[in-house]
């Protein structure tokens, strides 16, 4: 069976696309997330990725968050 | 046959949306006022009403603060749900909700929109930005969107007027009876345990039925202890609830997002159904760049940074020539009145006393008049968003995120805004540390006081090009107002106030060419603020300071040693023991009591005093009287240029501000706070102006 590799959001490189695959955090924080357009399935761009920190693009709209709440964000490579 | 029931009539309408989609623009163009509009999320903070007329009557119409859906995560947020659950005393749930949408972004945007639906209250959507659909290579189909949605969708510019006329028109076609049915659905065993939980609210809380609606979800989902959310519910309520969260437990429901997904479901059902994308993103690539640029690790601080280099340099040389034309102007007009009123009081009281003081006041108003141009301009491009995105990092090591620190650069203006934009934050306790350290950062009322005080004893010498010494002593005011705020919040953050470094998110809105409109109208209503309170407290504290500097009268000598004998001279040498350690004489003292209410009043102050003084001289300017002031024991000069530093670095840290603790008042629900804020930033004050004048005395040694 082949492996499909998760990663969180914080380890995408700019300019990659991907799928939220589930938000694994806080039950508080998911909520805001997926308020901000970050529910399970939701298309998501990189625009940058820093050191700490990443701007992307979900729902047509700038999103900015630091590695902590990104890393709630578990993410798969994305099938369009 | 004619209906017996009055058709209902709108008499309040409500604006809501996400934050930063153009609520506000569409409320001043609706109701003709002027509200602040910037294009960044967070601008409204509070309530605001106006009245719009819908051809024969006049209806109340409410701007309320931007919010991604009604769970309220902030105090912002909370306004919201709490005008449409009719939680504010003495404000009616609105008849009627005018939905402002960002058309570029509407999949998020119809979240709120199906929250507001469910509420039975009649909805009709403003579809707003739709000059930008283009651009962001959308095309949107409303009937379909109405379809689904069962309300009307008016597309609008609401920056450029266009739309109005015909979103008025539909406000009229609305049917007050008959409202948009809710849509989407969860799966059915949720939707029994939640239809259950909504009747037993209905029947035992005596909610509402669309309020029970959305309750019964929030506590469906609720995390932790139902107790701690501080909802007074009868205990046959809470042990239902507690039965229900385990019910669905046992049906391996995860509670806390199945009403979130099942709506973001059927959402992205009709939105792949309603909209369309072309792949034309040329823009935003554009887009890209200059982001990547601007929020760069390194590049971004240095832009940051540079940006504010230059902002105040340019207030410094652009503002010059106008304000010395102000000053010529009131130098004219205290000559005119001596020659027209006879030599005595009212001549002295009107000349030195009232355009002595409020003249040296108003001198500074095209500063200020710049100063709001740049932070306009920062707000309405987009930057700011940018600025506490790179902030952040900083920000996060003082154990704050980077959302505070929109609350601090808009202190640069003035802190009252300042703290009212902390209502954004969503931790209670970050909220509260940012209220206290706001106030250090230096706001326009400030920036008189620095640069009378600059221009006065800082040589003009050019360093590093473009740089003047001046402006580089202020750039230096401004770090330390920064400095000291990032340090005071990390002690609070890691003593009273202690928790952990908030999750940051935060949206980033697409950069803008700024409307001059705006920024002007901006740019007015300060400058109107600034003279108005020139025209009533400083010219207050001028008569009444002219009095107190004038009498009792010596009559014979020197104007000084009739100023020394006068009720201001005698206080002000009751309390210079306490200022001899910072190296302040009596009339700096008397200045900073005098400005405890508002610190311009200090310069406006010095203006009074030192005319007085100086009455039987030649016109001189306040600058020219202040830098040959000497100490009428020691023949030293009164004022150095480390005087001078040392009274910067008080006001930099002081809080001498009535209306900002006001404020916070209000804002903590309080006199706690403001108290100990007050205290703290005295008390900060005296010991870091006793540091400086030390260091200073011990460095010319
Ligand atoms: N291109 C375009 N820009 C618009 C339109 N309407 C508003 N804007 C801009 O959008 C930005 C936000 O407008 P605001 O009216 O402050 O938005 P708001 O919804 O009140 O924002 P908050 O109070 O922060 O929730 C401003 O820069 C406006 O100039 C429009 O129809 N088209
Ligand atoms: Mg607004």
């Amino acid at each position: 069976m082949p492996q499909i590799i998760m990663r969180t959001l914080a380890e995408i490189p700019a300019g990659t696309t991907v799928t939220v695959s589930h938000l694994d955090s806080h039950p508080d924080t998911c909520n805001r997330l997926r308020e901000f357009g970050f529910c399970e399935n939701a298309t998501i761009r990189c625009v940058s990725n820093g050191s700490s920190q990443l701007i992307c693009e979900v729902c047509n709209t700038r999103v900015g968050l630091n590695y902590t709440t990104a890393n709630a964000i578990v993410v798969l490579p994305s099938h369009e | 046959m004619k209906s017996t029931v009055p058709s209902p009539v709108i008499n309040t309408i409500a604006l809501i949306g996400n934050p930063n989609c153009g609520k506000t623009t569409l409320f001043n163009s609706l109701t003709g006022l002027r509200h602040k509009v910037g294009n960044y999320p967070g601008v409204t903070v509070e309530k605001k009403e106006g009245t719009v007329s819908l051809g024969t009557r006049d209806v109340t119409i409410v701007d309320l603060p931007g919010t991604y859906s009604l769970s309220a995560n902030s105090p912002d947020e909370q306004i919201v749900s709490d005008v449409l659950f009719g939680r504010i005393p003495g404000t009616l749930i609105p008849d009627l909700v005018i939905f402002v949408a960002d058309a570029t972004n509407l999949e998020r945007n119809l979240y709120l929109l199906s929250q507001i639906i469910d509420l039975t209250i009649p909805v009709v959507v403003a579809l707003n930005m739709i000059d930008r659909i283009k651009d962001a290579g959308i095309d949107i189909n409303t009937t379909m969107l109405r379809q689904e949605f069962g309300v009307m969708f008016i597309p609008m510019v609401a920056s450029k007027g266009v739309g109005t006329d015909l979103l008025i028109a539909a406000l009229d076609k609305v049917s007050l009876n008959k409202s948009a049915i809710r849509q989407w659905s969860v799966p059915e065993p949720v939707k029994v345990e939640h239809e259950e939980l909504v009747s037993m609210l209905v029947a035992i809380e005596k909610m509402p039925e669309p309020a029970a609606f959305h309750e019964a979800q929030l506590l469906l989902s609720l995390s932790g202890p139902i107790e701690s959310n501080l909802r007074s519910l009868t205990v046959e309520t809470l042990s239902h609830i507690k039965m229900d969260h385990h019910n669905l437990q046992k049906l391996g429901v995860n509670r806390h997002s199945v009403f979130v997904e099942s709506r973001y479901r059927w959402i992205n059902s009709v939105y792949k159904k309603s909209v369309t994308h072309n792949i034309a993103r040329r823009r935003q690539t554009f887009h890209d760049s200059i982001d990547a640029v601007l929020t760069h690790r390194i590049w971004g601080f240095v832009i940051f940074f540079a940006l504010m280099a230059v902002m105040f340099q340019t207030i410094f040389t652009w503002a010059n020539y106008p304000m010395e034309l102000i000053g010529f102007g009131f130098d004219f007009l205290a000559s005119r009145v001596s020659h027209i009123i006879p030599e005595g009081d009212l001549q002295n009281l009107i000349a030195n006393g009232i355009i002595g003081g409020v003249g040296a006041v108003v001198t500074f108003l095209p500063q200020i008049i710049f100063l709001f141009l740049f932070l306009g301009l920062l707000e309405d491009t987009g930057y700011m968003s940018r600025a506490a995105f790179i902030m952040d990092r900083v920000m996060s090591k003082v154990g704050l995120h980077g959302k505070s620190f929109i609350p601090l650069l808009s202190s640069f203006a003035c802190a009252i805004p300042g703290i009212m934009a902390t209502r954004t934050i969503e931790n209670p306790r970050d909220r509260l540390v940012t209220i206290l350290v706001a106030p250090l950062m230096s706001c326009s009322a400030r920036l008189p006081v620095f640069s009378l005080l600059i221009a006065s004893f800082v040589p003009n010498i050019l360093v590093f090009g473009y740089f003047s010494l001046p402006a580089i002593i202020l750039i230096s005011m401004y770090l330390l107002g920064l400095i000291a705020a990032l340090t005071t919040a990390r002690i609070l953050k890691s003593t009273i106030l202690k928790g952990p470094t908030p999750a940051f998110i935060m949206e980033l809105p697409p950069y803008r060419i700024p409307t001059l409109r705006n920024t002007l109208i901006h740019m007015w209503e300060r400058s109107v603020l600034f003279l108005k309170n020139a025209g009533t407290i400083i010219l207050g504290v001028s008569i009444i300071l002219w009095f107190l500097a004038t009498y009792p009268k010596l009559e014979h000598g020197t104007s000084s040693q009739k100023l020394a004998h006068s009720f201001v001279g005698r206080a002000g040498h009751a309390i210079e023991p306490v200022l001899k350690p910072l190296g302040f004489d009596w009339k700096i003292g008397i200045g900073i009591i005098s400005s405890l209410l508002q610190r311009e009043v200090f310069v406006g102050t010095l203006g009074t005093i030192y005319n007085i003084e100086h009455a039987d001289e030649a016109n001189t300017s306040l600058k020219e009287q202040m830098q040959k002031d000497k100490d009428p024991v020691s023949g030293t000069s009164s004022f150095t240029l480390l005087t001078a530093i040392c009274i910067m670095v008080y006001y930099v840290l002081a809080m001498q501000c009535m209306s900002t603790i006001a404020v916070v008042r209000r804002e903590t629900n309080g006199w706690k706070w403001p108290a100990f804020q007050f205290a703290y930033m005295t008390l900060l004050a005296y010991v870091g102006t006793l540091i400086t004048y030390r260091m200073g005395l011990w460095i010319l040694s």
